[in-house]
């Protein structure tokens, strides 16, 4: 009970304390939180931003995209690497060492290639998505434990079946759990790409109402795109719950 | 002191009817019941029962780590509130070795914590160390040794305060079968110039015959004391001798009965 | 097999892979304009290396700033989250949340507030690298032996005691680990901040040249902060191992 009263504490300070300090500040740049929840109504009919429902529309498709791709690549290759054990020996260094390199580096050379459109925004979210999912099929083929192969072998299944039947499911709550970060960089790639560079698309018009100086509309567009987020992860995470608790 | 008369030097433990109470998940867990016990000075004292029996809680409140919820633990004559370093140490199943501090290092922990100079916290521990076979290896990480080492590691940190009592909760649990048994002889060997009040834990009648003056033998849960034999045999003891024998019947009698009702009631 | 032959496999593969790319741009499969040629690359290294340089070394030091900041808040506050319960319960939603949270999304506001420069990207810096850290040693804490603490305890240990002497070495591997990934975070941050409001530093170097359409440079470019971010983090690495023989 105290739990939820410090929290709702904190909730109720980080606000007040945010308008306290932006109260007597330039509006423009200090976005008071009283002003935000006006500039959500006034939204809809301020001539200057684009229509909302296309560039919605078209980020969740592009994350989509990407999400799918993204799943695709990472277990195709992680279980390249994962079962095949001299290909995983030499290439699964060369996967850590450009882990190491900070992602936004490709993004100037995609938009080149790719152009200012939704194939680089793909593109990015889907080399953001699919490391967690090859890191999770990796880790979840090296957790198996060895007796539970060795007693379906014993008992004279054939090695589709051990895969099918024994790994999968003790690796289901690795995996899950690269699935969903895989799900959150993703989107996290896409929102980049298009803040960075885009002619369309949520990012498009944060930095679009930012652009013309419209911060509060701004604020209101941050705020629900993390709001989404959030949403989405939550719901991630209640998947990766329930797949947790059927796999033992 | 002055005076002819001697004032009976406090028993180093006394437990009077202590009980302890745990709420879980699915309601309240008598885990000890009124347990009384004296365990005088350096006098051998082994708690033998089923898993779940509760010794180790019973260890816990004569350390001072576990608070009773009924009765109360005298150490030296005065109630137990809390660790108490200058009259208690402990050995922990799995040794409790700080993986980071060499062999070493491990054994001098309790005395820098007192703030005892490092030439004499060195000395104290390679003086430990040595009759324990251990020479050689101070330098070496626990991840480095092997698990009859490491428990010798433990007891020499244990040893390295002093204390009156030294406390053992299943020592050689975690090691294989020969190593238990050439730990256990070993102890027999240090017992005698230890001059400690032990109270040592065990599921092993062996390891309890090999090494008491007393075994107390506890019930399966809510542990109370079902027994105390004592066991007046000379040291070293020849485990194929005929009193032996009566003796490991006598208690497996015992311990049987309580381990069914241990394996029938866990949950 | 041997550690030699992978080795060779792997220089194998890459020299492959840049035949390959070779082989694309020269038959035309790739349009050079986009896809400069491996050659094209070549030659122009030297002279972005130089171009780079400064740049690099900017951003580098903006990163290192920002990184300092979250290593030493994060793990503050890791030990801290970690350790008392309560705060855990209450402080861990919103940790996860503004983790979870993309933080692109506050970048426009820092860079209203604060402007194109410095501090900006120190402060994106920080801020993407402190949660990996937080997250990692509060979790470091957490799963310290209880029966370590015990036995410190029961030897007498005062709370300090016991944090200096048992917490503070046992959740060292999960603070290398943290710091570990924070570098990359920190890196990240730096490059965000420049691409999107930076005058100087190599993101917005980068971030011109695509839209120069420099090809052949910003490979270059992004081939330079590639090896870069690999040494640094490899150095980490070898860093970590050193510190952990008793692992």
């Amino acid at each position: 009970m105290t739990v939820l009263a410090w929290r709702l504490g904190i909730l109720v300070g980080f606000f007040a304390v945010w308008e306290a300090v932006a109260a007597p500040l330039n509006p423009l740049f200090y976005i008071r939180p009283s002003s935000l929840p006006g500039a959500l109504l006034g939204m809809w009919r301020v001539p200057d931003l684009p229509p909302l429902g296309e560039h919605v529309w078209l980020t969740l498709q592009e994350i989509a995209g990407a999400y799918v791709l993204a799943v695709a690549a990472g277990l195709w290759l992680g279980f390249l690497l994962g079962l095949r054990r001299t290909v995983g020996r030499i290439y699964e260094p060369l996967l850590a060492a450009l882990y190491a390199v900070p992602s936004v580096v490709w993004y100037p050379s995609l938009m080149l290639f790719f152009g200012l459109g939704s194939a680089s925004k793909i593109a990015f979210g889907v080399l953001l998505g699919f490391f967690p999912i090859v890191l999770s099929v990796l880790a979840g083929i090296r957790q198996v434990p060895a007796t539970l192969v060795t007693v379906a072998q014993s008992m004279g299944a054939r090695p589709f079946t051990v895969f099918r039947k024994v790994m999968l499911p003790a690796m289901a709550s690795t995996m899950v759990g690269g699935l969903r970060a895989g799900l959150a960089l993703s989107v996290v790639g896409v929102l980049v790409g298009e803040i960075l560079g885009s002619r369309a698309g949520i990012g498009y018009v944060i930095n679009y109402a930012y652009g013309l100086m419209m911060t509060r509309e701004y604020a209101v567009l941050a705020l629900l795109a993390a709001a989404a987020v959030l949403a989405l992860d939550t719901a991630g995470a209640l998947v990766e719950a329930r797949v947790k608790r059927w796999a033992g | 002191m002055p005076g002819g008369a001697t004032t009976a030097a406090a028993d180093p433990i006394i437990l009077e009817a202590i009980g302890k109470r745990y709420e879980t998940a699915s309601g309240a867990v008598q885990a000890v019941d009124s347990v009384s016990l004296t365990v005088r000075a350096e006098e051998f004292v082994t708690l033998l029962g089923p898993s779940g029996c509760g010794k180790s809680t019973v260890l816990g409140m004569i350390a001072g780590l576990v608070r009773p919820d009924a009765g109360r633990v005298l150490v030296a004559g005065t109630p137990c509130a809390g660790p108490n370093p200058e009259q208690v140490a402990l050995v922990f199943q799995d040794g409790g070795l700080f993986p980071w501090r060499t062999a070493l290092d491990n054994v001098t922990f309790g005395l820098e914590l007192r703030g005892v100079p490092a030439a004499k916290r060195r000395e104290i521990a390679l003086g430990l160390l040595e009759p324990m076979g251990l020479r050689g290896f101070e330098r070496k990480y626990p991840r480095e040794l092997s698990g009859g080492m490491r428990q010798r590691v433990a007891i020499a940190r244990a040893l390295a305060l002093d204390t009156p009592i030294l406390l053992m909760d299943e020592p050689f649990g975690a090691l294989d079968e020969q190593t238990r048994l050439l730990m256990g002889e070993w102890l027999v060997g240090i017992r005698r110039r230890a001059r400690k009040a032990v109270v040592f834990v065990t599921h092993s009648l062996q390891e309890a015959i090999a090494l008491s003056d007393r075994i107390v033998v506890m019930t399966a849960r809510p542990g109370r004391i079902k027994d105390v034999l004592d066991v007046t045999l000379p040291f070293p003891r020849d485990l194929n001798a005929p009193e032996v024998t009566e003796l490991r019947a006598k208690l497996w009698e015992q311990v049987r009965e309580e381990s069914l009702k241990a394996m029938g009631t866990i949950s | 097999m041997g550690r030699l032959a992978v080795l060779a496999c792997q220089a194998a593969s890459l020299a492959a892979l840049v035949l390959a790319w070779h082989v694309a741009v020269r038959t035309g499969l790739a349009d050079p304009l986009f896809v400069p040629a491996p050659d094209a690359v070549a030659t122009v290294l030297a002279t972005t290396a130089r171009e780079a340089l400064p740049r690099l070394g900017d951003t580098l030091l903006k990163a290192l700033c920002g990184y300092a900041l979250a290593v030493g808040l994060g793990v503050a506050g890791g030990l801290l989250l970690g350790s008392r319960r309560l705060v855990h319960a209450v402080a861990m939603p919103y940790v996860v949340a503004a983790y979870g949270v993309p933080k692109i999304l506050v970048l426009p506001w820092i860079a209203l507030i604060l402007g194109l420069g410095t501090s900006t990207a120190v402060l994106t810096a920080t801020l993407f690298a402190v949660f990996p850290i937080l997250l990692m040693v509060a979790a470091g804490v957490r799963d310290v032996d209880p029966t370590l603490v015990t036995a410190a305890v029961s030897m007498g240990a005062t709370r300090g005691q016991v944090s200096r002497k048992v917490l503070l070495p046992a959740v060292l591997p999960s603070v290398l680990a943290g710091m570990r990934v924070g570098i990359v975070f920190a890196m990240l941050g730096v490059l965000l901040a420049e691409m999107f409001a930076g005058t100087r530093g190599m993101g917005f170097l980068m971030q011109r040249m695509a839209m120069a359409f420099k090809a052949s440079e910003l490979f270059a470019a992004t081939l330079i902060v590639s090896i870069l971010s690999i040494v640094v983090v490899l150095s980490l690495e070898h860093l970590n191992q050193r510190l952990s023989r008793w692992r």
